[in-house]
């Protein structure tokens, strides 16, 4: 069987970008992906006239042509931007709750100040401060590790050294009073999946900065068009994709990758692994258990899974300012709780008041969805655990259930959204395992906690020679993460002496 | 542990603790390697292993074949899903798809039933060469025709086309087996009398429900039939139901029934989301699909080059699908109609027909990739498998 340089097992965001970069390097890879279409998360599904977005809310780092993010130049650089059109969103995000609370943060940093402010006046200078450390804090940030400031000290860096690891919920209580502006601000904890009790200020710091600097993006096509244009670029570098072929085994000889063998049997010999695939994966399923480090053991159990998620698509024969819907991205916040109860809301399986968020891509998008339709993609942050315990004859009840309660809440904002479904589909924590094949259906791989991001964990690397990791596993989780993770995987190949 | 700075920010130390403690008490994730996949097994196992326990002759053209499962398992279904049928006749490797005719509730065995197609490569072998105790592969249910609770009116209107009556035979069963709360209507589309499937089972049905109506249709009745006759048209549906608002319906049955009764349903003032269609085969002539270029005859050969397998000659009028099996090439299938994109295959050149309404993604038509279920080639192709 030919062997290749490397072997890509999995073609989700960071498998693609690991690929379409080797092969524009003129690196001989095959990439393995089980399914029949590439994207991984990064997909969409047809159901009735729509074409329903399965994972993509908001694309952050994009920027513009004029002043371009890190995420526009990689794009650039792998020659798929000219494939694709970008859609500026022109909100952060929309608060709605059931008392009638409504509050839209546009995506400059003066309006969403004057918003804020606007709202809050008791909390004047509290925000302005707010945001003052945000950008001090993502500046410092970006000049220390982006920039690698090889001369970094907490003399230069303060807030750096004092507030990398403070969580947010330090931050917001010093500043804060109002229980309402603090759950308003931090709201986009919903995306990442820790309560700012355990989110650290850094996360929710560099989220603002980036979608504030840069602006959320909407993709047209969705995130598909972004996987199919990735396998384009790697197809017409030369490389190989094998679809509905997975790997069933990596050959590991005297700690050194040695091979592949795919779900069809064939061995491919081929001294580099990038695994899209999860570390939990790779290591308990792929590779032989003698060939595994203790060490790597131990450490992948101090980490812990994130949520999965309950997701419900909808496809309306109305257009969204119909519905009441007037912003991209709007948060169903129940109540202004932000503590740890929202751990136990995730671990519970019927959905009652949690912090939801409903995307609706038609705002930026008109086209998006047929004319005079449009659609949603709600989303509930949810572990997977509970959904293990029911019964799989029970499993379309509880799933209707569930969707009922979140429709419900659907309501709460927008009353009439059930007289104008045309299209349903309900996904679980189960079906994000079904597709995605991570354990308990974790959609961002391990946990946002600072204990496992990159500073403390192995992040692409292994003890295992030629053995590299590009995904949502390996650190931050998102479309600009993975994408960027998968040519750190491909850059560490691509920079090794005496290949 | 890597060096830098970051060791020296507040609060390192307590993480480090934090890592420690999660190390020692955390998840043995080698222990229960295969545990998510268990579980996902039983809800949609990739493969299904059935036997026939038992052959019903419905009618002179159709049978049900009774399908237990040879490991005592089978996975849950809704009401109006359908298995994929992995065969292998003659030297053809192939699929088709089945709505299991049985109720969800009976978890004992899942009927399918089956009735044959003049010239039909697969309905011929089922009804002619599968015997009590045949052992057939299948995939899991899938499938997207089912009542959904969450937007779906109380009431169905189900009209249903020849051996389209399969899965609302399922539903209508589980509706008066389960007691569920929910009215159905079913309009049946036959030829003649003797076609229809399950004729006396929805009779007696019908007749002891009083929440299940039965509205045979036929369409070219003896003299002197008494029911109804012709077509199921919008002045039947509309004299048989008080209101139509609060409803729901359903279709399944051949591309003409669906040419013929949706305009109907849509003279009626039926909104679109009201109406719910199964996938239901390629249609059956294909040049005489709207939008067929004139100039293509359905018996015009083309060349089909497939990457990375020998050139083949395939004839306009056939499935690209079709083509490939014939030849010993397998790409995945399921639906064959069109939806569930399991058979999505790359054009690198040539142009092929997709009937109007086929559920290609946006980008899968910019960047080339077709359902090869229903592509007709309309130029020589190369093929990306």
């Amino acid at each position: 069987m030919e062997g290749y340089d490397v072997v890509v097992i999995g073609a989700g965001n960071g498998g693609l970008t690991a690929s379409a970069g080797l092969a524009q390097k003129g690196f001989n890879v095959l990439l393995l992906e089980r399914h029949n279409v590439p994207g991984g998360c990064a997909t969409s599904f047809c159901r009735g006239r729509f074409e329903f977005e399965v994972a993509l809310h908001q694309l952050s780092g994009m920027g513009t042509p004029e002043k371009p993010g890190p995420l526009r130049m990689m794009l650039d650089n792998l020659g798929v931007l000219d494939d694709l059109e970008f859609v500026e969103m022109d909100d952060l995000y929309h608060v709605a709750m059931p008392d009638g609370f409504r509050l839209t943060l546009k995506t400059s940093k003066d309006q969403v100040i004057s918003e804020l402010q606007e709202m809050f006046p008791h909390e004047k200078e509290s925000i302005e401060r707010f945001f003052d450390l945000v950008y001090s804090y993502a500046n410092q940030m970006l000049a220390a590790f982006y920039f690698k400031d090889p001369d970094a000290s907490r003399e230069k860096y303060p807030l750096l050294y004092s507030h990398a690891f403070k969580p947010a919920i330090d931050v917001l209580d010093e500043l804060f009073s109002d229980p309402l502006l603090k759950a308003v601000v931090s709201v986009y904890w919903g995306f990442l999946g820790l309560p700012p009790t355990r989110l650290s200020f850094a996360y929710l710091a560099m989220l603002f900065f980036v979608f504030i600097e840069f602006k959320p993006f909407h993709l047209k096509g969705g995130s598909q068009a972004l996987s199919n244009g990735l396998i384009n670029r790697f197809l017409s570098s030369g490389g190989t994709v094998r679809f509905n072929c997975g790997a069933k085994k990596i050959i590991v000889e005297d700690g050194a990758v040695k091979g592949v063998i795919t779900e069809d049997g064939d061995h491919i010999p081929a001294n580099h692994v990038i695994a899209n695939a999860s570390q939990v994966s790779t290591y308990v399923q792929l590779i032989d258990p003698e060939n595994v480090p203790n060490e790597t053991l131990r450490e992948m159990r101090g980490r812990t899974l994130s949520p999965s998620a309950f997701v419900m698509f909808v496809g309306f024969d109305c257009e969204a300012s119909q519905l009441g819907i007037t912003d991209s991205t709007t948060f169903l916040m129940a109540n202004t709780d932000i503590t740890d109860r929202n751990l136990n809301r995730m671990q519970r399986l019927d959905i009652d008041d949690e912090l939801m968020v409903l995307s609706c891509y038609d705002v930026a998008d008109p086209d998006f969805s047929p004319p005079g339709t449009c659609q949603a993609n709600i989303v509930t942050l949810k572990y997977g655990d509970p959904w293990l315990r029911v019964p799989p004859s029970d499993y379309h009840r509880v799933k209707y259930r569930c969707g009922e309660a979140m429709l419900r809440r659907v309501e709460d904002i927008f009353p009439d959204v059930r007289k104008h479904i045309e299209e349903l589909e309900v996904a679980t924590p189960l079906t994000h395992m079904r597709y995605l094949g991570h354990p308990n259906g974790a959609i961002y791989g391990f946990e946002q906690y600072t204990k496992d991001s990159l500073f403390f964990q192995p992040g692409r690397f292994s003890p295992i020679g030629g053995l590299y990791f590009a995904s949502g596993w390996t650190g931050d989780c998102g479309f600009q993460s993975t994408l960027e993770a998968g040519l750190s995987a491909a850059n560490s190949i691509i920079k090794k002496p005496n290949l | 542990m890597k060096k830098g700075i970051f060791q020296e920010f507040e609060g390192y130390s307590k993480i480090v603790e934090e890592i420690e403690a999660s190390r020692r008490y955390g998840i043995d994730y080698s222990v229960d390697k295969d545990s998510p996949e268990q579980y996902i097994n039983l809800l949609h196992p990739p493969r299904l292993e059935l036997r026939v326990s038992d052959i019903i002759q419905e009618t002179p053209s159709a049978k049900t074949l009774r399908l237990v499962s040879t490991n005592q398992y089978l996975p849950p279904f809704q009401a109006g899903q359908y298995i994929g049928l992995f065969l292998e006749i003659g030297k053809i490797r192939t699929t088709r798809p089945y709505s299991i005719s049985s109720a969800p509730n009976q978890t004992g065995y899942y009927d399918i039933t089956v009735r044959r197609v003049e010239g039909g490569l697969v309905s011929n072998y089922l009804l002619d060469d599968v015997e009590s105790g045949h052992i057939l592969q299948s995939s899991g249910p899938a499938g997207n025709f089912y009542f959904n609770p969450l937007f779906h009116k109380k009431t169905m209107v189900c009209l249903a086309g020849g051996s389209g009556i399969t899965p609302f035979m399922s539903m209508i069963r589980e509706v008066v087996e389960c007691g569920l709360d929910r009215n159905i209507y079913l309009f049946y589309g036959n030829k003649d009398l003797d076609d229809i499937i399950f004729h006396e089972t929805l009779k007696a049905i019908s007749e002891r429900s009083e929440n299940i109506h039965y509205l045979p249709v036929i369409e070219n009745p003896a003299e002197g039939y008494q029911g109804h006759s012709g077509l199921i048209t919008g002045s039947l549906i509309r004299e048989t139901l008080d209101h139509l608002e609060d409803k729901t319906f359903y279709l399944c049955g051949p591309q003409e029934m669906y040419e013929f009764c949706i305009p109907e349903l849509e003279k009626l003032g039926i909104p679109k989301r009201k109406i719910r269609k199964e996938a239901y085969g390629p249609p059956a002539r294909i040049s005489d699909y709207p939008g067929w270029p004139q100039e293509i005859k359905a018996e015009d050969l083309f060349t089909i080059k497939v990457d990375g397998h020998k050139t083949l000659k395939g004839s306009a009028g056939e499935p690209l699908m079709v083509t490939l099996e014939q030849a010993g090439i397998v790409v995945p299938s399921l639906c064959r109609s069109g939806e569930c994109s399991i058979c999505r295959v790359k054009i690198l050149s040539g142009k092929v027909f997709q009937p109007p309404g086929t559920l290609v993604r946006k980008s899968d038509n910019q960047f080339g990739y077709v359902h090869s279920c229903v592509s007709y080639p309309l130029e020589d192709l190369e093929v990306l498998i």
